[in-house]
């Protein structure tokens, strides 16, 4: 429960936060806190410097785009997806952010630390990923734009890196989405999660909790066989512990991707 | 007499407008909860002093290491901190706690900090108090401790291997207890039976209630007294003090507990001894009043467990017609790194020797063993739980493998209700039941007629449908006695509670009990039977939240524990009231010159039976006795102030043939569940549960039906996620919420309720004891898991605890669980 | 930076509105609203059951929405409204959940209850008469060991019709 010792602050723009970030090494962004703070009490991180981004309304919309692009911010909320008419446009979004956790969580909890703490059992990244997201990333130096897909690089790594961050989430227009996944109970811990899409262009299964980061399938088709022999040809390599051994978690993705494909093609029309 | 009677499935919502016969069996509303509802309670971190410290403790990262040396003096430079103990202070101003056992169990030295060697991941090994708690957490990270790791022993099948680590040297050996129970005549019934179905293995997993407060203390030393009060959550101070006087060298008067409210015990709060000797301690090295309070991690990692237990070699005797004749086991039990309350947990199992059947031959090689894990203590349905669990297994197992209904067989095995008080081998006598209604009834609530038609549904769905029942006892009001079967040497026996009931000078009729509530409403049902004996409404009946030492009113075996409040505690209230009574009405007597049996007391008066006109207010009575008695006859004998303790009629077992009653009540449950399992993926879900209790006379039936649905609620916990694996060094897996998953309200089966009430003709109040539950439901559902998957291989279900992915491997390979399952027919 | 930008602290004054009662103290930046509300201003109805953000007895409405206070620092509180269990009765008047939750004994050691009164509130503020299966989501955030949940899902279900 108790924290390493650490200095806070509260900038009130995103230029300032991203003026703090480079100017203390060590600090790092707090979003809900749902993850960092946890960790911190675990003392198995230990950051110098706590950049509170609550202040930052630039963050906090979303959007709907003439085409149909949902945008959201980084420290939109999962109770604000979930409420959110104009996030209904893509409804697998407030349908996930249901499932994580519980209310308090999902009070605090924000899409953007979601994704940015990377955590392989999360539900948004393997989701985000299938639903073809473009995050935007700002810099002291200026902002660029990730595909989702590369967005995820190691454990707990994210292409947001040092002194950056994470501004906005766009998904594009969409509805044919399927997510499924075992959880320790009833909206519990993902043991495996797998997302699915329909959308863009060629159908995508995303696998979560099996590696470091997401991992893509592009079956060709969105035939079960098709999408379980790609699950199986991926040679996956999950890790095994007291929830699930490697060749449970393997089976589950399995298992899993044609779940989240069914659900997928029952939403195309 | 034995009668039973159906009670309504529902509790009804107390209507006190409403007059009744008495407050015993009604709903009254509970005295604690106005100040629980806001936030009111003192629990024990709520209590402050001042310029207190906070206590740090630094924890073992190895399962097994020799401690080279440990240097607190980065820690000492810290601005703020207070000071620091280590494993060395405490061999030198401490002897090893008192062990129950005999040797090799009575030669293993456990103290309050580790002394030599660490013997589990968690264990404390020196402790640092500071100004703040964050403060005394960043000294702790300072104190350097050098090990020398050891190979852990993290299986207790290999524990008396001759490659094994030794976790004791003095004792040389990892063996605790062990002995042989040998009741009826096992090798004659395997002569008779038709059949003799033999099982190779089964596991009861560790885990624990984790009650939602961890534990702790404030501790504070007084200089001039040399006494400690301790500000804390140990639920059974008595013990606690037991243990702790002869190791701090002083004497039991010198220690003062106090608890007020108490988040949860369950067990899991009687083995707080060595914390508590370590902040004793440093109350008295610092001059300072010192603070402990355990985090999450620290009790999962170190606190209590249950015993974790392996049944081998099984064999049962059965004839043709489904009779079984008894069985053989060999069970070996894990207690984790030291004794403390063990070997206990080698005798408590044999209050249900045959669990709810008829069985009369029956043999059990025990062994316990330590191994490099987190001690255990007892945890609620102690010992009973796993021993229960083997009875019930046995009963599914050999009905699945010689094509029995496992309702008929329970039913013709089970005690049958004629037959109460009825006397098991082993000596104990059950009180009263009626084990087949309650399965009827439970059968009933989940619709059994209809589960045909529900299981064709859910295979059009894809899942596979199973049922299962749980049938146990919760064993109560313990005649420690049993513990010389273990230990001849050992000075105890019987059982007692005490409880205090005065009339005070204003009126007030106030209670003090002896015993440790944690949310068993002790201060409402004490009132009720205050209130039937004097004539008066509960709500004029002040019971003193929690417990003091100071109080003086409690006796060797008090506590809140083993099943036993409604008995002993409510026994003492009883007898308290009772003689309050008596007094109340000499005294009313010799103001109104009359006899006392010319008395009456009702309405909160004493009056005269002929003429209630004339009557005292007990204000009145209060007021004379205490400050306005000139006058009042010298021989007069009333104190309205009666202290009573209830000794249950126990005899001392037995010893050579381990036999003798070893518990007063067996209250019954029976439980039904019905699962629906995902074949593709393991994942299973309860869809329907029934929970049948009967403890004989309901004092408070809302409160009775609470304990049932949280002993529900927590053997589905165990039987479903509820786990304490460790890998092979030696770590715990699951030290958090995360990954020891508790039921949450959406992981709760719809739960249905039944009672009946088989009257105790042993006990004050016709009562039992309850709240432990057998684990009902830790049996149903393995019973019900192993219906479902009857289709798929027929797999036998061979853990305790069936977290999906083991079912999944049951999918998997069925054969492998049914490898150590045989058959021998005549 | 500019003079006026935020600069890192290692504690701060805060000013926190809790239960209609303003507050200010200065906290170390580390601190845990929980221990800056059980520990600094001594409200030691809201409790701590876990390390880990599992248990939700810490559970408090921060600015009207259910939060684990645990999960937060009191040093992002600066500027809100809090509210707690100690905040619902009026004086001695019990809320009508209160009443439920005795009348239906929904608590037993009563550890859990605080949170699960905040978590009820904000649902029943939200949503007057919710479903089973609403209420159940609702406190779902909420570890009991005592209950198994069945009289605190009852209790909050009669004081909503
Ligand atoms: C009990 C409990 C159960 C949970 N269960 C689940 C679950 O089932 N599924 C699930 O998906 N999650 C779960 N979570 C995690 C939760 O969803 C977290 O909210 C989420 O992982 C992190 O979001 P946050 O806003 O709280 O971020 P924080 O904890 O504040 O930050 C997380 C990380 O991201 C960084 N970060 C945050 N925002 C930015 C940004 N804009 N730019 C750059 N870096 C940033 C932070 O520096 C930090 O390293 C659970 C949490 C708890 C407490
Ligand atoms: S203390 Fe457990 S969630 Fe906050
Ligand atoms: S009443 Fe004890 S934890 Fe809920």
């Amino acid at each position: 429960m108790l924290l390493p010792e650490v200095e806070y602050a509260r900038p009130s723009s995103v230029q300032e936060a991203l003026g703090l970030l480079s100017e203390y090494e060590g600090a790092r962004p707090l979003a809900g806190g749902q993850t960092l703070v946890n960790v911190m009490k675990a003392r198995a991180a230990a950051p110098d410097v706590l950049v509170d981004l609550q202040d930052l309304d630039e963050l906090k919309g979303i959007d709907l785009g003439a085409d149909g692009t949902v945008t959201l911010g980084a420290m939109v909320t999962y109770s604000d997806v979930i409420g959110s008419a104009e996030a209904r446009a893509r409804p697998i979004l407030g349908e996930v952010c249901a499932q994580i956790a519980d209310v308090q969580v999902r009070n605090r909890g924000t899409v953007g630390g979601n994704i940015c703490s990377n955590d392989p059992t999360n539900h948004l990244p393997p989701l985000l990923v299938a639903l073809g997201a473009t995050m935007t990333i700002r810099a002291a130096g200026g902002e660029r734009t990730v595909p989702a897909e590369q967005f995820f690089v190691g454990v707990y790594q994210t292409a947001a890196g040092p002194g950056e961050l994470l501004t906005t989430i766009s998904i594009p227009a969409g509805k044919a989405d399927g997510f499924a996944a075992v959880t320790i109970g009833k909206d519990g811990t993902c043991i495996v999660n797998v997302a699915a899409s329909l959308d863009g262009g060629s159908p995508c299964v995303v696998v979560g909790c099996v590696d470091a980061v997401p991992i893509v399938l592009r079956p060709g088709t969105d035939d079960e066989d098709a999408v379980r022999s790609a699950v199986r040809g991926a040679n996956l390599q999950p890790p095994s512990d007291v929830h699930a051994s490697a060749d449970y978690r393997r089976h589950l993705a399995e298992v899993l991707a044609a779940r989240a494909i069914r659900q997928a093609q029952g939403r195309r029309n | 007499m034995t009668e039973t009677t159906v009670a309504p499935p529902k509790p009804v919502v107390a209507e006190p407008d409403k007059p009744q016969k008495g407050w015993a069996g009604q709903n009254v509303p509970r005295k604690e909860d106005k100040r629980l509802l806001q936030g009111a309670g003192v629990f024990f971190d709520d209590v402050k002093r001042h310029g207190m410290g906070y206590v740090h403790f630094v924890r073992s990262p190895y399962a097994h290491a020799r401690i080279r040396s440990v240097d607190v003096s980065k820690a000492l430079e810290l601005d703020g901190v207070y000071g620091t103990l280590t494993g060395d202070e405490v061999a030198i101003l401490t002897d090893p706690f008192f062990e129950l056992s005999v040797p090799p169990g009575a030669d293993m030295k456990d103290y309050a900090l580790a002394v030599g060697k660490a013997r589990f991941v968690g264990e404390p090994v020196a402790a640092v108090v500071a100004a703040t708690r964050d403060l005394a957490r960043d000294a702790a990270e300072l104190v350097e401790v050098d090990y020398d790791p050891l190979p852990p022993l993290v299986d207790a099948r290999v524990a008396e291997d001759g490659g094994a680590p030794i976790l004791h040297e003095e004792a040389g050996s990892n063996v605790v207890w062990e002995g042989t129970f040998d009741w009826g005549d096992f090798e004659g019934a395997v002569a008779e039976a038709d059949h003799v179905v033999k099982i190779k293995e089964l596991h009861f997993d560790r885990f624990s209630s984790t009650p939602l407060e961890c534990s702790g203390c404030l501790v504070e030393y007084n200089r001039g007294t040399g006494q400690w009060t301790m500000y804390c959550n140990h639920q059974m101070p008595g013990v606690g003090a037991i243990w702790m006087a002869p190791a701090m060298r002083v004497g039991i008067d010198k220690l003062r507990f106090v608890t007020q409210d108490i988040g949860g015990g369950f067990g899991n709060k009687i083995c707080l001894h060595p914390y508590f000797v370590a902040c004793c301690l440093l109350a008295r090295k610092l001059n300072r009043a010192v603070q402990w309070t355990e985090w999450r991690t620290d009790q999962h990692t170190a606190n209590a467990h249950g015993n974790e237990r392996w049944f081998q070699e099984i064999e049962v005797p059965v004839n043709a017609d489904g009779t079984m004749l008894g069985f053989k086991v060999k069970a070996v039990d894990d207690c984790g790194a030291f004794p403390r309350y063990e070997p206990l947990g080698c005798i408590i199992w044999a209050q249900v020797t045959p669990g709810c059947y008829r069985w009369r031959n029956i043999r059990v090689d025990f062994t316990q063993v330590v191994t490099n894990k987190s001690p255990v203590s007892p945890n609620r349905g102690y010992s009973r739980m796993q021993h229960l669990w083997l009875t019930e297994r046995i009963i599914d197992i050999v009905a699945a493998e010689l094509g029995l209904d496992p309702v008929q067989v329970r039913k013709q095995n089970y005690v049958k209700h004629e037959e109460f008080p009825y006397e098991t081998p082993n000596g104990c006598i059950y009180d009263s039941g009626d084990y087949a209604r309650c399965l009827d009834i439970a059968l009933d609530l989940i619709g059994y007629p209809s589960l045909e038609e529900k299981r064709v549904d859910a295979e059009s769905r894809g899942k596979l449908l199973g049922v299962g029942i749980g049938s146990t006892l919760d064993s109560g009001t313990n005649n420690f006695g049993q513990s010389m079967i273990l230990n001849p040497e050992l000075q105890f026996s019987g059982n007692n509670e005490v409880a205090t009931v005065k009339l005070d000078i204003f009126g007030e009729i106030v209670v003090t009990l002896g015993t440790v509530p944690q949310g068993q409403g002790h201060e409402t049902t004490a009132a009720q039977v205050v209130a039937d004996i004097l004539g008066c409404s509960p709500d004029d009946v002040h019971v003193r939240a929690g417990h003091d030492t100071y109080w003086n009113s409690h006796a060797g075996f008090s506590g809140t524990y083993a099943s036993q409040f409604a008995v002993t505690g409510l026994g003492a209230v009883k007898g308290a009231t009772d003689m309050l009574a008596g007094e109340m009405k000499k005294l009313a007597s010799v103001v109104l010159g009359c006899t006392p049996d010319d008395i009456e007391l009702a309405g909160g008066m004493a009056r005269m039976k002929a003429n209630p006109e004339v009557a005292l207010p007990f204000m009145a009575l209060g007021a004379i006795l205490n400050a306005n008695n000139a006058g009042l006859p010298q021989d007069l004998d009333v104190t309205l102030n009666c202290r009573y303790v209830y000794r249950p009629p126990f005899e001392k077992p037995d010893l050579e043939r381990k036999y003798g009653n070893l518990t007063l009540t067996y209250a019954s449950q029976v439980h039904a569940c019905v699962v629906e399992v995902d074949p593709d993926t393991g994942v299973y879900e309860l869809v329907d549960y029934a929970a049948v209790d009967d403890c004989g006379n309901r004092i408070h039936p809302q409160i009775v039906e609470g304990q049932v649905h949280g002993a529900t609620a927590q053997a589905i916990g165990a039987a479903t996620h509820e786990t304490f694996p460790y890998d092979e060094d030696g770590n715990l897996l699951t030290p958090n919420f995360y990954d020891y998953h508790v039921p949450h309200a959406l992981d709760m089966p719809p739960l249905k309720t039944g009672f009946i009430e088989s009257e105790s003709p042993f006990t004050p109040l016709g009562a039992k004891g309850m709240g432990e539950g057998g684990g009902a439901g830790i049996h149903a559902v393995c019973a019900a898991l192993q219906d479902a998957l009857r289709t798929r291989g027929s797999p036998i279900v061979t853990d305790s605890c069936n977290p999906y992915h083991r079912v999944w491997s049951l999918l998997q390979d069925p054969a492998a669980s049914r490898a150590g399952i045989e058959i021998s027919s005549r | 930076m500019e003079a006026s930008a935020a600069t890192a602290v290692r504690s701060k004054t805060i000013t926190v509105e809790v239960n209609g009662v303003e507050y200010e103290r200065e906290v170390e930046a580390r601190r845990l609203l929980i221990h800056f509300l059980r520990d600094d201003l001594d409200l030691t109805g809201s409790h701590i059951g876990c390390d880990t953000g599992n248990c939700g007895a810490c559970s408090v409405l921060y600015d009207g929405l259910v939060v684990k206070s645990c999960m937060m620092l009191a040093v992002q509180a600066d500027g809100a409204k809090v509210e707690t269990v100690e905040g619902l009765a009026d004086g001695n008047e019990l809320t009508d959940l209160q009443r439920s939750f005795t009348a239906h004994h929904a608590l037993q050691c009563g550890y859990c209850t605080p949170g699960m009164l905040m978590s009820a509130t904000a649902l029943l503020r939200e949503k007057p008469h919710p479903t089973e299966d609403e209420i159940r989501k609702a406190i779902q955030g909420n570890l009991c060991r005592c209950t198994g949940y069945v009289n605190i899902v009852e209790a909050i279900r009669a004081v909503s019709q």
